[in-house]
């Protein structure tokens, strides 16, 4: 079955080094050796403030770790469910589905993350952290349901003509033709949103979760060293994101094999 | 009619360069600091600060201007020379002092530590393991950090302590009693209470910070506070904005 690659683009994830794309591996090299370097050669050469900033934030990083994972795995869940909402023949299904993405992706995360901390706080009493990762996945989850919707669609309609005509109805047609093959497409930009949340996270520091964000700047407002915190945490998030860039891009060969045969 | 257009203008002329001549001196404030430094209703900065600092201005011979500007990096701000001065509610301590110059002492203050109005608690102390709210950099939050096991939690702004605190995600706030009274004794008088004002061995003092070294605008401001204190007009700050 000669199928083209179908690319969805989603999100403003950091870019994925290709394996044929010589420029960008390159490029992620040379990113990751200069945060190594200066992560490591800065507090060795100027213990204060850099080694003592770096020994303030770790349970920072756990914590936007914890908001991302929890986030990420509730927007899926979103997702799927908003992704076959908003191409389900059932009216209301449908409508909601495309109500939710419209009005969320609508309002901006930060408006969205102090609304539903603040506002909804009024009523429903939950802790921090929860807020945070509900306020992340609900806005996430928007943006999933569009590349579950994108990736659903990728599926030659053949597939479900000639799955209907086996006897499956429409629900095992999802769940054992279209999901699965649909999965592989919709992987490489969940990957680009995972890291694309993760670099959000850092606006739940708002919301006094203390993240990596948040422990810096409680770090800089007592010893007043901006320049030298920030530029920690931006190495921080950089590595970070340049690992998971890599992973994804390792994922994402592992899964072309499939199409190349 | 021309001789009345050519006086106007000189008029204007003179007006315009006898402002000139006067100083300006731009103030960063975070203005979310009820009674001291807010906005109000007509988005106007306003406060004891303000008012005080305007009197001290008239006396002293200096205009001051007022921009809002987020607490955090307040500091970092006024080291790179955005604002001339910060009025923002800043005590004056040891670490602070190092990064940049104080103005003489204008308000005595003390660390407040606000609970829910059916709370038992009575000092940090009563609060061991649970989570207590300031706002970030301040000397509350300071203060927290260094009660013993009491979880500190920083906030942007004194306002969003508060609100957690009122939905009961956390057990404390510590603030500046000014700007605790006002928020347990008006805004949340329903729903929450002053339990302590905390002691501390050394007295604590405002004061409008400047650049390290700069002293014209310090000497100008210290002139002021000078004349204002002399005058009584601070007490009657204190009655119109604190009530006491």
């Amino acid at each position: 079955m000669a199928e083209e690659k179908k690319i969805i683009e989603v999100g403003d994830g950091a870019a994925i080094p290709k394996s044929e794309d010589k420029g960008l591996v390159s490029a992620w090299w040379v990113a990751v050796i200069g945060t190594v370097g200066l992560l490591v050669f800065l507090p060795l050469s100027k213990p204060d403030p850099y080694a003592r900033i770096l020994s303030f934030v770790p349970d920072g990083i756990l914590v936007t770790f914890e908001v991302t994972l929890a986030s990420i795995s509730l927007a899926l869940v979103i997702g799927l469910v908003t992704g076959l909402g908003r191409i389900s023949s059932n009216r209301f299904f449908n409508l909601a589905a495309s109500l939710y993405v419209e009005v969320i992706r609508g309002v901006p995360l930060l408006v969205q993350l102090f609304y539903i901390y603040f506002a909804l706080g009024r009523f429903v009493r939950v802790p921090d952290m929860v807020a945070a990762v509900i306020a992340m996945a609900i806005c996430y989850g928007a943006y999933m349901g569009e590349v579950f919707r994108a990736g659903i669609t990728s599926i030659d309609h053949g597939q479900t003509e000639a799955s209907l005509s086996l006897g499956f109805n429409h629900r095992q047609t999802m769940a054992y033709v279209i999901l699965p093959q649909a999965w592989r497409t919709i992987l490489p930009p969940v990957g680009n949103e995972l890291i694309a949340l993760l670099k959000d996270t850092s606006l739940v520091s708002i919301l006094a979760v203390s993240d990596i964000l948040r422990r810096g700047r409680e770090y800089a407002s007592e010893s007043f060293n901006y320049f030298e915190t920030y530029t920690m945490i931006a190495l921080i998030y950089l590595l970070i994101t340049l690992i998971l860039s890599r992973l994804i891009a390792t994922m994402e060969t592992r899964l072309s094999h499939y199409e190349r045969r | 009619m021309l001789q009345r257009t050519i006086l106007t203008l000189l008029t204007l002329l003179l007006l315009g360069g006898a402002a000139r001549a006067e100083t300006t001196i731009v103030f960063a404030v975070d203005a979310t600091w009820p009674p001291m430094e807010f906005v109000d209703q007509n988005k106007q900065i306003v406060g004891y600060s303000i008012d005080f600092l305007r009197a001290a201005g008239k006396e002293a011979g200096f205009t001051p201007v007022f921009k809002n500007t987020a607490w955090d990096g307040i500091f970092a701000g006024l080291a790179a020379g955005k604002y001339d001065a910060i009025s923002s509610s800043v005590s004056i301590t040891e670490e602070r002092k190092k990064a940049m110059d104080f103005s003489e002492p204008y308000f005595t203050v003390h660390q407040a530590l606000i609970v829910k109005k059916d709370s038992s608690a009575r000092s940090l102390a009563d609060l061991k393991g649970k989570k207590v709210g300031a706002q970030i950099g301040t000397t509350g939050y300071f203060a927290i950090k260094a009660a013993d096991g009491v979880i500190p939690k920083s906030y942007d702004e004194i306002g969003l302590a508060m609100e957690d605190l009122n939905v009961g995600r956390i057990d404390g706030v510590v603030c500046d009693d000014p700007v605790a009274a006002n928020y347990a004794l008006i805004k949340y008088k329903n729903s929450l209470k002053i339990a302590t004002i905390i002691k501390t061995d050394q007295e604590e003092y405002y004061g409008f910070a400047v650049k390290k070294g700069d002293r014209k605008t310090l000497e100008l401001i210290n002139k002021g506070i000078e004349a204002v204190k002399a005058k009584g007009i601070d007490r009657e700050l204190k009655k119109k904005w604190i009530g006491q």
